[in-house]
Formats: C-alpha cells, sequence, structure tokens
C-alpha cells in the first residue's frame, strides 16, 4: 500500500525529474535541494530548480532485470542503468522502456551504453486496483530509435490574430502496432495508458507552438480510459507539463477532464477558443487533448467486436490569439439521446448497439452538424479544401465523406485509422493533425466530431501562413509516427497483455 | 584504544531458512552458546545492544527491546541497531566511557518469514529511488562491475580472468563453509557451476555470484579489559572499530567502482588500532556478492584499485587457502562468507565476529589458520548496510 503523501512526493518530483544547482559552484543535484554541500550555509537560497523533463541523458551503465520486484514483475525481462545528464554532472538509476526483451534473447549491454536516452512520463509499477496509479519519468527510451529528442524553445509571439485558434498542436502514438491484412493499431507499451499518451501529447503540443507552459490557463482532457473513476487527467496533465504559474508545488491553472465517448477532447475546442478570446478571462492560451487507451472486450465476448479496431493515443491542441496557425471560423454542435455505445460504471469494457451505431447515430448526427454549419457559413462541400470525421472503422468516414458530398482527394488525408486505429477522443483530432500536417496557409478544414451518446460538432478552420513556419519545430508529427521504422509490431496475445497495462 | 574493550565469548545458530522457529528461539540459542562459554549470567549483563536489520518489517515486532526484555527478564538499558558491528561500535563506547563493564551484543535477523516481499523491501530499504526506476537487489552489484571493467579497461583476455576470479571468490567462500557446521550451504561449488548460473541468467552475475537470505542470530559477550583478563583465559580485544557513511541513491555517488564509506571507516580503525593493513591475516568481508568481496579488498587496502581480481585469480589457481598478495598472505572469510555461510542482515556481522574470535584464539577447528606455528593476532570483520551506505570495520586482536 503506497501512502499518499509519499506518492504525491515522488510523483512531484520524478515525474518532472526535478533537479537543482548550486548558483554559487553550479553543483548539480537529482530532486530539489535548499543548498548544496559543497558551498554548505551560504548556499542557502541560491539553489536554483532545473529540471530534466526536456533533457536528453547518457545511459551510461546498464545490466539486465529478468526477476524483478514483485511490482515490475508484469514488465518481464528488461534493460536497468544509469542514466547521466549535464556530462555526468547528475547521475539518476532508470530503466529502457519501450523494449520487450523476450526469454532468451542475448541482450549486450554495450550495444545500449554510451547512447543518448530520452526519459519518458509513465507509470512506475503495479499497484493493487483501489490504490494510486504510481507515475515517474525515470523510463528511458533510445534517443535514435522511435522517438528522437527535441528541445522545447519558448517563443516570443509576434501577431495578435483577430480570430483566434489552433497555435500548436502534437499527436503521440506508442511505438508498438498490431497488423493484421493491411490494418495498422497502436498499442500501448505495458506501462502506458490514457494519462501517460495525454502527457505525451501536450509535451509535443507545447514544443511545437513554443508557447511558455505558464501561461496556459486552462486545460481540457477528454478520455473514456482514465484509470480513474474519480479523480483527473487534466491535474496530472498541468503538474507534469507545468502549466500555468507554479507557487510551491501548485498550478495556476484551471484543469478539467470531459466525457462524451469520442468526442470528449473535440467538444472542447469551442470552449477554448471561446476561453481565450474572453478578455476578462485572463487565459492566454488554452489546451485541449483527447486521450484513450480505446477499450474493447477480447475478440468472442459481448462488445468484443470493437477489439478489431481499437487503437491508442492522443492528441493535444493548443488555442490562443497569438501566433496562430489556423482560425476557427465557425462551429455547429448537435445533441440527441442516442444510446449507440456505452459502459457502466464498474464495467470493463464498453459496449454498443450493433448495426444501430450506424445510421440512426453515427451517420445521422455527422450529417446533421456538418450541414448545419455549412448552411450557416453559407458554404458548400467544395469550397473546403478538407474534410475530417471521426473514424470508428476504415468504411464510416470514407461513407459519410461522400454521402456530404466531399471527394477522394478532400479526406483521404485524414484517415488514420488504418495506422492507429480508433483512439476513441483522440480519433479526430489525430486526422485534424495530419491534415494540418501537409495544409498549405489560406485553406480551409472542415472537422465533425462523433460522440457515442450521442452527438456531433463541426468546426470551420482556415489556416495560416504561419502554420508552415511552424511545421519545422515537430519532427514527430503524425507521418513520422505511422512510417516510423522503429515500430514494433506484436502477435494479438501480447496485444491483449500490453492493453491491459501493469 | 584506552580501556580496550573485550569480547569474552560468542555464540551463534546456523544460517539458513528456520520455518519452525521463532524469532525469539533463535537468539536464545545464541546467546545461551555465549553464556555457557564464560560462565556470565544473564543477570551479569548491565546493557544489551540488539541488532536487526528490519525485523519490524519481517516479523512485525516494533519494538524489539521490549521482546529482548521478556526473553531475558531484565530491565537493564537496551538500544537497537541494524547491524551487528553498529551494535559492537556502540557497546565499546559505552565501555570505554566506564558506563557498563558487561554488555550482551546481539544480533537476529528472520528474513524467510518474508520471503515473498523480501526482495522489494531489501531495494526499497536499499534506494528507493533505484527501487522506483526499477532497480533489484543484484543490479547495484552489477553495475558496479560493470563500471569497474570500464574504468580500468579491462577487456579480453583479462575480462575473461576477471569473470573467472569472481567465480573462484563464490568456489572458495562455498569450499570453505563446508568446514563450517554453522554454514547454510555445507557443500561444495565449482567454477563452471558460477559460469553457467550467469549465462542461464543472460547477465554479469549470477545465482551463485549472490549470498543468499537467511534466517540465524548471533550473540557475543563485551566486558571491560580488567574484568575479562579477571574471568577469561584468552580475552579478544577490539582494538580499532569505526563507521562511515555513503549516498542512500547509488548512481548518485561519486565513486562508482568503490565504497568510499568502506575507505574512510577502514583508515580510521586501523589507527585507531594502531596497526596496518599487512598486519591483519584473517578478513571477513561483506561479500554480498562476489563482486563486493573483490571491490572490498582494494576498500580495505589489501590490492591497488583495479587489481583485486588478478590477485584472487592467481591465488586460485592452486588454492592454499589463502590469498596470497604482494607476497602475503591473507585468509579472507574463512566461514565460508556471505555466500556460503548465509546473510540474516542484523546476524551477519556476529558471526564474522564470531570467526575472528575463534581464529584468533585458535578455536576453530578444521577451519584454523596460521600465522606461522601461533594462530593469528589481528583479524578485521567490514561490515555494510544498503548498499555500501553505511561501512563498519572492526579490529580485533589477541595478547
Amino acid at each position: 500500500m503506497s501512502s499518499e503523501p509519499i506518492e504525491r512526493r515522488v510523483s512531484y518530483l520524478g515525474d518532472r525529474l526535478k533537479a537543482s544547482r548550486c548558483r554559487i559552484c553550479g553543483k548539480e543535484y537529482f530532486e530539489a535541494r535548499d543548498y548544496c554541500g559543497n558551498c554548505g550555509r551560504k548556499s542557502f537560497g541560491k539553489m536554483v530548480s532545473i529540471d530534466l523533463f526536456y533533457d536528453k541523458g547518457k545511459l551510461e551503465l546498464c545490466t539486465l532485470v529478468k526477476e524483478p520486484t514483485n511490482k515490475f514483475m508484469k514488465l518481464g525481462s528488461y534493460v536497468y542503468g544509469i542514466v547521466s545528464f549535464h556530462n555526468g554532472q547528475i547521475r539518476v538509476p532508470g530503466r529502457l522502456t519501450d523494449q520487450i526483451v523476450h526469454d532468451g534473447d542475448a541482450v549486450d549491454f554495450s550495444r545500449f551504453e554510451g547512447r543518448d536516452v530520452i526519459p519518458r512520463f509513465r507509470r512506475r509499477y503495479s499497484v493493487g486496483k483501489s490504490e494510486v496509479v504510481p507515475t515517474i519519468s525515470l523510463a528511458f527510451t533510445l534517443a535514435d530509435e522511435y522517438y528522437p529528442h527535441q528541445e522545447y524553445r519558448v517563443v516570443e509571439p509576434s501577431k495578435e490574430y483577430d480570430v483566434p485558434g489552433i497555435v500548436g498542436y502534437g499527436v503521440y502514438a506508442s511505438r508498438f502496432r498490431i497488423r493484421e491484412g493491411n490494418f495498422e493499431r497502436s498499442v500501448p507499451f505495458i506501462d502506458e495508458d490514457a494519462v501517460t499518451a495525454a502527457v505525451e501529447a501536450g509535451k509535443l503540443a507545447l514544443i511545437h507552438s513554443g508557447v511558455d507552459s505558464s501561461l496556459v490557463g486552462k486545460v481540457y482532457v477528454g478520455s473514456e480510459s482514465n484509470p480513474y473513476a474519480v479523480k483527473p487527467i487534466a491535474s496530472k496533465v498541468a503538474q507534469v507539463l507545468k502549466l500555468g504559474e507554479e507557487d510551491e508545488d501548485v498550478q495556476g491553472v484551471d484543469a478539467v477532464d470531459t466525457e462524451f465517448a469520442c468526442k470528449a477532447a473535440s467538444s472542447m475546442f469551442k470552449d477554448a477558443v471561446s476561453l481565450v478570446n474572453y478578455s476578462k478571462s485572463g487565459v492566454n492560451y488554452a489546451m485541449v487533448i483527447g486521450t484513450d487507451n480505446s477499450q474493447a472486450a477480447p475478440r468472442g465476448c459481448p462488445g468484443g467486436e470493437l477489439d478489431l479496431f481499437v487503437g491508442y493515443g492522443g492528441s493535444a491542441f493548443i488555442f490562443g490569439k497569438y501566433d496562430v496557425i489556423a482560425e476557427i471560423e465557425g462551429w455547429y454542435s448537435c445533441t440527441s439521446d442516442t444510446p449507440d455505445f456505452w459502459r457502466r460504471d464498474g464495467e470493463l469494457f464498453p459496449m454498443h448497439g450493433g448495426r444501430f451505431t450506424g445510421d440512426p447515430a453515427y451517420f445521422k448526427h455527422i450529417k446533421k452538424a456538418t450541414t448545419k454549419l455549412m448552411e450557416k457559413l453559407n458554404l458548400q462541400a467544395s469550397d473546403v479544401d478538407y474534410f475530417v470525421t471521426h473514424q470508428p472503422n476504415p468504411q464510416f468516414p470514407v461513407k459519410v465523406a461522400k454521402q456530404l458530398g466531399f471527394k477522394d482527394e478532400q479526406y483521404a488525408a485524414s484517415l488514420q485509422i488504418n495506422k492507429f486505429g480508433n483512439t476513441y477522443s483522440g480519433c479526430s483530432p489525430i486526422g485534424l493533425a495530419a491534415l494540418l500536417d501537409i495544409a498549405k496557409p489560406e485553406e480551409r478544414v472542415l472537422i465533425t466530431s462523433y460522440g457515442s451518446g450521442a452527438g456531433s460538432d463541426a468546426y470551420l478552420l482556415r489556416t495560416t501562413n504561419q502554420l508552415v513556419d511552424k511545421r519545422q519545430r515537430q519532427k514527430i508529427n503524425v507521418k513520422f509516427q505511422a512510417e516510423n521504422p522503429f515500430v514494433k509490431y506484436v502477435d494479438y496475445t501480447t496485444y491483449r497483455r500490453l492493453k491491459l497495462g501493469m | 584504544m584506552k580501556n580496550r574493550p573485550a569480547i569474552v565469548a560468542v555464540g551463534r545458530t546456523r544460517f539458513g531458512e528456520h520455518y519452525g522457529k521463532e524469532p525469539e528461539k533463535l537468539i536464545e540459542k545464541a546467546w545461551l552458546a555465549a553464556s555457557n562459554e564464560c560462565d556470565i549470567e544473564r543477570k551479569d549483563l548491565e546493557a544489551c545492544y540488539l541488532s536487526d536489520c528490519f525485523l519490524p518489517i519481517t516479523n512485525k515486532l516494533g519494538l524489539e527491546e521490549g521482546f529482548l526484555s521478556e526473553l531475558t527478564e531484565l530491565h537493564v538499558p537496551m538500544e537497537v541497531t541494524r547491524s551487528v558491528n553498529a551494535a559492537l561500535l556502540a557497546a565499546c563506547h559505552a565501555i570505554q566511557a566506564g558506563a557498563y563493564s558487561t554488555v550482551l551484543v546481539g544480533g537476529i535477523e528472520k528474513m524467510t518469514d518474508r520471503w515473498d516481499k523480501i526482495r522489494d523491501d531489501l531495494m526499497l530499504l536499499d534506494d528507493p529511488w533505484s527501487y522506483y526506476a526499477g532497480g533489484t537487489p543484484e543490479t547495484n552489484h552489477e553495475l558496479m562491475l560493470r563500471a569497474y571493467i570500464k574504468k580500468y579497461g579491462i577487456k579480453g583476455e583479462n575480462l575473461d580472468k576477471l569473470n573467472v576470479a569472481l567465480a573462484q571468490v563464490s568456489v572458495k567462500n562455498h569450499a570453505n563453509a563446508t568446514k563450517n557446521e554453522y554454514a547454510q550451504f555445507q557443500r561444495k561449488i565449482t567454477v563452471d557451476q558460477v559460469l553457467s548460473a550467469r549465462k542461464a541468467a543472460q547477465k554479469p552475475l549470477g545465482l551463485y555470484d549472490f549470498a543468499p537470505i537467511s534466517d540465524g542470530a548471533s550473540a557475543l559477550i563485551l566486558t571491560n579489559e580488567t574484568l575479562a583478563k579477571k574471568t577469561n583465559a584468552q580475552p579478544v580485544y577490539v582494538l580499532g572499530c569505526s563507521s562511515a557513511t555513503d549516498y542512500l541513491n547509488f548512481p548518485a555517488r561519486d565513486d562508482l567502482t568503490h565504497f568510499t564509506a568502506t575507505k574512510l571507516a577502514t583508515k580510521n580503525a586501523l589507527k585507531m588500532a594502531g596497526i596496518t593493513p599487512w598486519d591483519l591475516q584473517i578478513v571477513e568481508v561483506y561479500d554480498q556478492s562476489t563482486v563486493m568481496e573483490m571491490v572490498s579488498l582494494e576498500d580495505l587496502g589489501f590490492c591497488e584499485p583495479g587489481t583485486a581480481w588478478k590477485s584472487i585469480n592467481e591465488s586460485c589457481q592452486d588454492y592454499q587457502g589463502y590469498y596470497e598478495i604482494n607476497g602475503g598472505q591473507l585468509f579472507v572469510n574463512m566461514n565460508g562468507g556471505l555466500k556460503a555461510d548465509g546473510n540474516p542482515l542484523g546476524a551477519t556481522g556476529g558471526a564474522q565476529l564470531f570467526e575472528i574470535f575463534k581464529q584468533l584464539r585458535g578455536e576453530a577447528g578444521e577451519r584454523q589458520v596460521k600465522n606461522g606455528q601461533a594462530s593469528p593476532q589481528f583479524g578485521c570483520a567490514l561490515e555494510l548496510e544498503g548498499f555500501g551506505t553505511k561501512a563498519y570495520v572492526s579490529i580485533l586482536g589477541r595478547e
């Protein structure tokens, strides 16, 4: 049983890898410290807080763990060692994650030693079902593999826009995939979940936007696979990404979770732009994250049909009025009480209404929201450059796009279901990100999300010149992750085990 | 050392798996053995220093002093430490200060009572951040070995020799334990067995490189010099006793290849005793792993840093019962060390002191080592707590 105060302190230091540096002699320490051992009393008040969250370390030494302690048992075998930062000034213990070491695999330690590694925010170890989920960033991945190192550079904004919109975004899909035919889906590593994907996506969005995290005054996290029934994901995101001004160990940010099946995140786009547009809110930037370790019963069980399409991943969009890359020109939302897909409290997996998830649910709401928005803005299908919608399977989005009069070239680039699967709350936003990755300035993008239960939000976006300028800041974009040569494919049994988590 | 404290009797249980025995039965046995040896009664004791590393965790015993009070039916001052050498250090200070003339120093551990969670406990107590990152009780030893190999640029043939030398440490300790009736493992092993266990584990160190978990107890009776001379024919004096401390977090330490705490404690203890390492003929080092035995030979000052594996390897080609270092003979872990004698943390140091006491008095039976015609004059015990977070060095000597 982990104790809550210890859990809070370890997470506070370990999630962000907080460290400190003496301003007198320059000595660095892992963990926050009030004084320097070299300089003694005179260093009180002269320690500056630094952190290693966006840093790059070096794996100095390593060995193999084949018989972990009880709490790490579900990880199986893994490489463990000592990671140094800042030319050996700071040394921390760490585990290599995103690596499956099979029994009998020969592990050549010298192949890993000396390589650059990146701290990754992950679950720390297994605990009982009723306990707080422990996390830490003492998990590392190799910088020259799936996830390269990217610096987080805060950029002074150069231009204020009249119409608020997206100022940056990030998409995160794990390194692991299951491939069935031509259909690939993203699979979490065993220490990943909806919370870790939310943090990853948010981190990538901050890197892309160049926005100072302390100016983000609001964060919404939409998910239907939060490991907790009660306790927000958003609070973790706020603390790990240091959103809002930090005062002692409290972040000056409003953080809230939202839920509406697969539109939990996209619903909040309009709330985010409204908030940053309201001069008295004091909120410069608002972040919206959609994240899911999409749940599905195993094949052959009730609800098991979903298991063919579920993926894992997250997306994060930052909204504001400065250095906008896509202005939000308008939206339309619609809702009806249609129980086409649901998960009762306490149940592990969702159920769905079979053939009734189609016409009276998915198609009806998406078409309603899209046509209403087009009417409102006096648009024809041919007036927009790109269309993206929710992708629960490979067929539905194509069918609905055609019914709405969109042509293949308008929606084809948005279809990410074949690469990552249905990432639920992250799904249509990932499609939007894929379009923003390739769109030119002054293009119009129409996104219509869908959430079971049921409802849709349609938005019209217009890209700006700054879209292209910011693009080079993001190496880890949608295509990079979809076509990454370091992707590892797993079989169905491994996929189910990884998805279940630690 | 002024007012030299003297050990007048020692006792211990066999180390191993005492499933059926309660902790009190073990310490009772060790105490009785010591008390019979020197004819000191329970009521002669003026204070007790008991050591256990984590009895409150393994056996849910909070106030161990109360437990000892019940057992001895004594109400004298009692203190608890985490290792026998720590208890000895405290007891020595009290005797030197003239506070007491006769005290009991004991140690006890019952690790198998929590066998299913013991590795988590050990690692969490050793180094919490390493535990949180996925470390096990074995990983720090393996990382220290990798650091050692890199620092001293050991490659090719030399690397093979180093690996064999570490295997020989284990083989030697197992062989010594066959002559020790109290040892947990009283059987010989071969270098091939050690090497193939490593191969099976695909790791730098394998099953035979590590000390086991054990149950056991040990006790000794400490008096002042005057009383010892009056009542005992062959008292063994504590000539030097010192400790030092290092960081909990191993990766954060300045030196990843050696134990700074051992070096500091050794320096102080030798100074107190007024001798050099070369005056010691027998040492009991803390071989929680074979790497620890190798590194400790360097930390104690017997070998130059980065060279102990050569001395071990050469000595073990045709093992004569001792390591030959710089032309001298050094008897190391004659009881089988932690590897084969067993390692019930809080009692382990008692077994080390037991061995040196017996060897100095010439009472070690089959294991007896010789210094010319006589038994050795000086011996030393090195005990560590955690992964070298604390080091205790006790130097014993006879007249």
